[in-house]
């Protein structure tokens, strides 16, 4: 059985379809990354799926039972548009939020201190939530997300704006999570951290879900003839060669697709025989990005033909 | 609907609004406010601003003259010297030439006025005023009296009566109000209940004012710090919008019990002594109701308020969703202000039980006239009648409003929210 299951959901505001006909399903304990472009749908189908809003059509199913108010008290949430009440204290804050989801008393607090010390915040208890700065509030907001120990954490682009080791420090307390068996969902627009996460993944584009499988399937349908390089070297004879159908430069790594599944080994030679310094050679590799931009990509050409018809 | 997060948010309603230092200044400095405004009000109506005021008495006789200044003699005004009093004697036929010389005078206010007073006026009581305000109401009140008791006493000195007589012929007349009620005796009733029924009039609208801001501004802060995206992932809308109001209401409630303190003390401690004129009759039972209607109509209020607060984005455009329901709040006072004059007029009977007005004019008028108990009970009936009402209706646009953003809604694009599946 699923965690959490997404079926058929619509929302329409006015003549916009924010979601369109959504399904898809979150297993158990896992990571699940909800991924698209920035106004994709990505939030209204997190609001739809805390009953915040009302699907125009659809349902979510919570372990075989159709979602009431009471999940709410059994998720946390990170919303993307942070908020907090300025003048409330730091300590106070977390309190409320936690009230507010039926926890309280003194192991509670003893927790939120703990979740302060180890954002190092501890000594700003007592300071209130306007004094701090910006990647401050979205620490304590993030403590708001898990303080009460919910089930299930849906954490919508929960890294920006944050320095590296807090960034860091967020991820180990996510995947801490993950290994108590909650179930986490991502939504993000940044690939590589929902890639690097998630063991789930669908992705939304212009309100429909146009993808929604595990990522090792994922990379596994979408790798076939993918490379992912990383190397140092002139690389530019390859532009032409009768072997490649496509090459994606990522900075770092290069994403190398071939014209047939067997021409694989012959451009791993071709590299090494330029002189190529290969560092890494990944057969069957595509990043998520690729993916990404190819599916979202072709949908965008699709519809440009279609105007183009019409 | 009252759950545990309902009661956490009234919890933290109640701790933000008790404890915030706009609450405690405006408990403390409202009264004091109220007084400086009353005091201020009854001084510049009562500062006649007539000091140096300068009045030429003419009559045809000396005799009549000589009367005049004893009377005028013994007024306070003219013992303060604030009026000054000259006198002169001349026939009918030549003031016209003395007023023609005096004209300068009277115009450039060195003399206030001149009174003349005829013989005849001894058996027709008709005198003429000249002055450049002759409608001036402080002065011709002054000198009306002092004249009025020297012609009666004139005309009734051939009659041959007695000193008590005269005295009587002089006197005013001395209204007493007394109030009939079911109780037995009819009590004299000073004017306690006209000045309770103003400071219940005034306190009630002023605080609605108050609340009613409070909750707006507290439910557009929630909408433009995005607090409410986390809220609602925890409570639902209904949830949130009943604990903020109820929260408020509570705290309103509180605040009316605390500025109504001394009006307790009066009713149920002999500490204070009021003079007689200012005695009143109301129970602790009538304030209990009034505090209880109160929190009724702050319900209804609140509910309005937080609803436009969620419609709109920032202070200055709730503006314009705000006057229809300070409309609600202007209305009712002035009806209420109107009940001073005459208590049972049929508008406030009619307004006392009505949605929205019943929250002012009910205690006002339950302060002025004896209201039967079932007039009492309809009024609370009304009142909750209209929380359910408009619950409904407030909720919609409350749960659509306070999660959008971007431009202006108008009012035809609000009503459309009220068929929104959200």
């Amino acid at each position: 059985m699923y965690a959490l299951e997404i079926r058929n959901l619509s929302k329409n505001f006015g003549e916009v379809k924010a979601v369109d006909k959504a399904s898809f399903q979150v297993p158990e304990g896992s990571v699940f990354g909800l991924i698209g472009r920035n106004g994709a749908g990505k939030t209204t189908t997190i609001r739809m799926m805390m009953n915040i809003y009302m699907p125009d059509e659809g349902e979510v199913i919570l372990r075989g039972a159709k979602i009431d108010n009471e999940f709410k008290s059994r998720v946390g949430y990170l919303p993307e548009e942070r908020g907090l009440y300025k003048k409330m204290k730091v300590l106070e804050t977390l309190l409320y939020f936690a009230e507010i989801k039926g926890k309280s008393g003194r192991d509670l607090e003893k927790k939120a201190r703990r979740y302060l010390k180890r954002f190092e915040l501890d000594d700003r208890k007592y300071s209130k939530i306007e004094d701090l700065s910006k990647g401050n509030q979205q620490k304590i907001q993030f403590i708001t997300a898990v303080l009460h120990d919910p089930d299930f954490i849906i954490l919508d682009e929960p890294f920006s704006g944050l320095d590296p080791i807090n960034t860091n420090l967020l991820r180990e307390i996510i995947m801490e999570k993950k290994q108590e068996g909650k179930v986490i969902i991502l939504s993000t627009h940044f690939m590589d951290f929902a890639e690097k996460m998630s063991d789930h993944i669908a992705m939304i584009d212009h309100g429909k879900v146009i993808m929604n499988d595990s990522l090792q399937n994922i990379k596994s349908k979408f790798g076939q003839r993918n490379i992912t390089l990383t190397h140092s070297g002139d690389i530019s004879f390859l532009k032409g060669s009768p072997l490649i159908e496509k090459i994606t430069e990522f900075g770092n790594s290069t994403g190398i697709r071939v014209k047939e599944a067997s021409q694989t080994q012959e451009l791993l030679r071709l590299l090494v025989e330029k002189n190529v310094e290969i560092k890494k050679f990944d057969a069957n590799d595509i990043s998520l990005q690729e993916v990404f931009v190819e599916l979202a990509g072709k949908e965008v050409d699709n519809n440009g033909k279609e105007a183009a018809h019409a | 609907m009252l759950n545990f997060r309902t009661l956490a948010i009234i919890k933290r309603e109640l701790r933000e609004k008790l404890l915030s230092k706009a609450f405690i200044i405006m408990t403390v400095m409202l009264p004091v406010l109220m007084f400086v405004f009353i005091g201020f009000q009854a001084w510049i109506m009562d500062y006649a601003g007539d000091s140096n005021t300068k009045i030429e008495i003419i009559t045809e006789t000396i005799d009549l003259s000589a009367l005049l200044e004893n009377e005028f003699a013994e007024t306070e005004y003219a013992k303060d010297t604030s009026y000054t009093f000259m006198y002169n004697v001349m026939p009918k036929a030549e003031i016209e030439n003395y007023l023609r010389v005096r004209k300068t005078d009277i115009i450039d206010e060195s003399l206030t006025g001149v009174v003349f007073v005829p013989l005849t006026a001894l058996s027709d009581k008709k005198i003429e005023y000249y002055s450049k305000t002759p409608k001036n109401l402080t002065v011709s009140e002054k000198i009306e009296w002092p004249i009025n008791r020297v012609l009666t006493s004139e005309y009734f000195k051939e009659k041959n009566l007695s000193k008590e007589e005269l005295g009587f012929a002089r006197k005013g007349i001395d209204l007493a109000g007394f109030k009939v009620s079911k109780e037995d005796s009819f009590e004299e009733q000073g004017y306690g209940n006209l000045v309770l029924a103003y400071l219940f009039i005034f306190l009630l609208y002023i605080s609605l004012l108050m609340m009613g801001q409070m909750t707006m501004q507290s439910v557009q802060e929630e909408k433009n710090n995005r607090i409410v995206e986390v809220l609602l992932s925890s409570v639902s809308s209904t949830e949130l919008m009943i604990g903020k109001i109820i929260g408020a209401a509570v705290t309103g409630t509180i605040q009316m019990a605390i500025w109504l303190l001394p009006v307790v003390a009066v009713i149920s401690t002999a500490w204070f002594a009021l003079p007689p004129e200012m005695a009143f009759d109301f129970t602790l039972a009538q304030l209990g109701y009034l505090l209880f209607n109160f929190f009724l109509g702050l319900l209804v209020f609140l509910g309005l308020f937080a609803t436009v607060g969620a419609i709109f984005e920032n202070a200055q455009e709730a503006q314009s969703g705000m006057w229809p329901i300070m409309m609600l709040i202007i209305f009712p006072f002035f009806i209420g202000v109107s009940m001073m004059k005459n208590p049972s007029n049929p508008v406030a009977y009619v307004a006392s039980m009505s949605p929205f007005a019943s929250i002012i004019v009910m205690p006002g008028r339950l302060t002025l006239v004896e209201v039967p108990i079932w007039e009492l009970i309809v009024s609370v009936i009304v009142n909750i009648a209209t929380i359910f009402a408009i619950f409904p209706l407030a909720g919609k646009i409350y749960r659509v409003g306070i999660l959008r953003t971007g431009k202006k809604p108008t009012w035809r694009e609000v009503i459309k929210w009220l068929k929104y599946k959200y």
